[in-house]
């Protein structure tokens, strides 16, 4: 900041190659400055995963337009390392999930992954340079093996939305499991779906329609 | 030929709209009564319900969502920011009549603040200026006020053109809309009628065209839209309505000892299909 003519003077002196390489350094110092720590507070681990999410959207102009396949990419690569998808499908499938083979089990996963990173998505299709997200104090048991973490994200000029990140403790740290947007909870949402598709065409049939969603 | 009689045609075709549309209403309730072959739970009339959500997103498709489209694309964001916050600044006359009926005079004091602060320095509740200070949105109405006052649900009950609702929410409903502080009381105490009217119009294109951003994510994310909308609006009204009965308790008992749930609500209990046969 106090050299605002230093990329200038670089870009001219040895060219275009050696900015790349600068901004890339920069960048990746940039994604440093908070680390999402598992193994802390079930707080201070969540406000380090959304805000780098939410630094990564506001980073990337395409997404910043709410192309919807940018923003599922940094979900991918931001949000989803922090999640343990397989128990979420587990929970939402319920009883049905001892019915099913292990390569069933595993598409069923892949498939509802897909599902979770639109939902995600959808929270962030309307990030602005004003976006902000704020935590709500914590109200539960630090030591508990599960833990609720609440959010706003909130915009200039609207009201902010709810978001509540359910974890559990692993043997990796904390591991976001469950997510609620104003009130819903995604699993809990999803139960009677996937019983009624379960029952009309089997688990292969539910894993081609979570397929067929795009 | 047709020329002759151009006058006697209208009224008889629109008639002919008038009972095509009634035979179609009655189609969708039929069809919707044919086949339910696992009825949840917690919707005994679903087949009903099928059929009148069948029919709202017919005519939505047919009518609202074209116009509300349209308006989403003519009109600049912060045009339709400005409306929308005007219609949400009227709203909250009625969410804080109700927040003072539940006992909730914290809510009640916070949204009339919000209301004076929005309609002066907001500009007729064009800016959300409250918003940007801090006091948020506390969004009620009666069909929460008549859970606090201790009415059950009922089933889930499907409104005509209004949809998702409750026995008890749909009482709400019809509460609201004779209520003297409500946006649509507002608009109709214009006197001028085409005013009156595009005002009223303008207020369900502003409220549709508010929900499209939602619409489109759960086409993409929704297995069966009946029962994910249907699981959505009664997960959402209980998650509001718990928030209400545990501040109430919290605020008279004043027990800093409860055992509250982590976040301070009622989660989800889901039983792990993998912890039984682990143990």
């Amino acid at each position: 900041m106090n050299f605002p003519s230093f990329p200038r003077i670089l870009r001219r002196a040895i060219g275009p190659c050696l900015l790349g390489a600068a901004l890339l350094l920069s960048a990746s110092a940039g994604a440093a400055e908070r680390t999402a720590d598992p193994k802390a507070a079930p707080n201070d681990f969540l406000e380090a995963v959304a805000n780098n999410m939410l630094d990564a959207v506001k980073a990337d102009p395409k997404a910043l337009q709410g192309d919807p396949a940018h923003i599922a990419d940094l979900v991918r690569r931001y949000a989803m390392p922090y999640v343990d998808m397989s128990k979420t499908t587990r929970l939402a499938a319920g009883r049905y999930w001892r019915q099913a083979s292990a390569a069933q089990k595993d598409a069923l996963v892949q498939a509802f992954t897909g599902t979770l990173i639109r939902t995600y998505s959808g929270a962030f299709t309307r990030v602005t340079s004003g976006t902000q997200i704020s935590l709500l104090p914590f109200r539960g048991d630090p030591k508990a093996q599960d833990a609720v973490v609440r959010t706003t994200i909130s915009q200039p000029n609207s009201s902010p939305i709810g978001v509540d990140y359910r974890l559990e403790q692993t043997a990796e740290g904390w591991k976001v499991y469950d997510l609620n947007v104003e009130g819903i909870w995604l699993i809990q949402n999803y139960r009677n779906q996937f019983a009624s598709e379960i029952n009309r065409s089997g688990i292969d049939g539910l894993i081609a329609a979570l397929n067929t969603k795009k | 030929m047709n020329s002759t009689a151009p006058t006697p045609a209208a009224p008889r075709s629109r008639r002919l709209t008038a009972r095509t549309g009634l035979a179609l209403a009655a189609a969708a309730l039929m069809a919707g009564c044919a086949q339910v072959p696992h009825p949840s739970p917690n919707d005994p009339w679903e087949s009903y319900n099928r059929g009148m959500y069948r029919f709202n997103d017919t005519v939505d498709r047919a009518v609202l969502k074209p116009i509300a489209t349209g308006y989403e694309t003519v009109t600049p964001r912060p045009v339709r920011t400005c409306i929308h916050n005007v219609f949400s600044n009227l709203g909250d006359v009625w969410s804080g009549i109700n927040s003072l009926l539940q006992g909730r005079g914290r809510d009640f004091v916070d949204t009339f603040g919000r209301v004076l602060f929005n309609s002066t320095a907001g500009l007729g509740g064009c800016i959300d200026v409250a918003s940007m200070h801090g006091a948020r949105k506390i969004p009620n109405d009666f069909g929460m006020t008549l859970g606090v006052w201790g009415f059950g649900q009922g089933p889930y009950f499907v409104l005509p053109f209004l949809g998702p609702s409750t026995v008890r929410d749909g009482v709400g409903t019809a509460v609201t809309l004779t209520a003297p502080a409500t946006p649509t009381a507002a608009v109709f105490a214009i006197d001028n009628v085409p005013v009156r009217n595009s005002i009223l119009g303008l207020y369900i294109v502003d409220t549709r065209a508010n929900l499209l951003e939602a619409d489109r994510l759960v086409d993409q994310i929704a297995l069966d839209r009946y029962s994910f909308i249907r699981d959505a609006y009664l997960q959402r009204r209980k998650a509001m309505l718990d928030s209400r009965q545990k501040s109430i308790r919290a605020s008279t008992a004043d027990d800093l000892n409860r055992k509250d749930a982590p976040g301070g609500q009622s989660l989800p209990v889901y039983d792990d299909p993998e912890a039984a046969p682990a143990n």
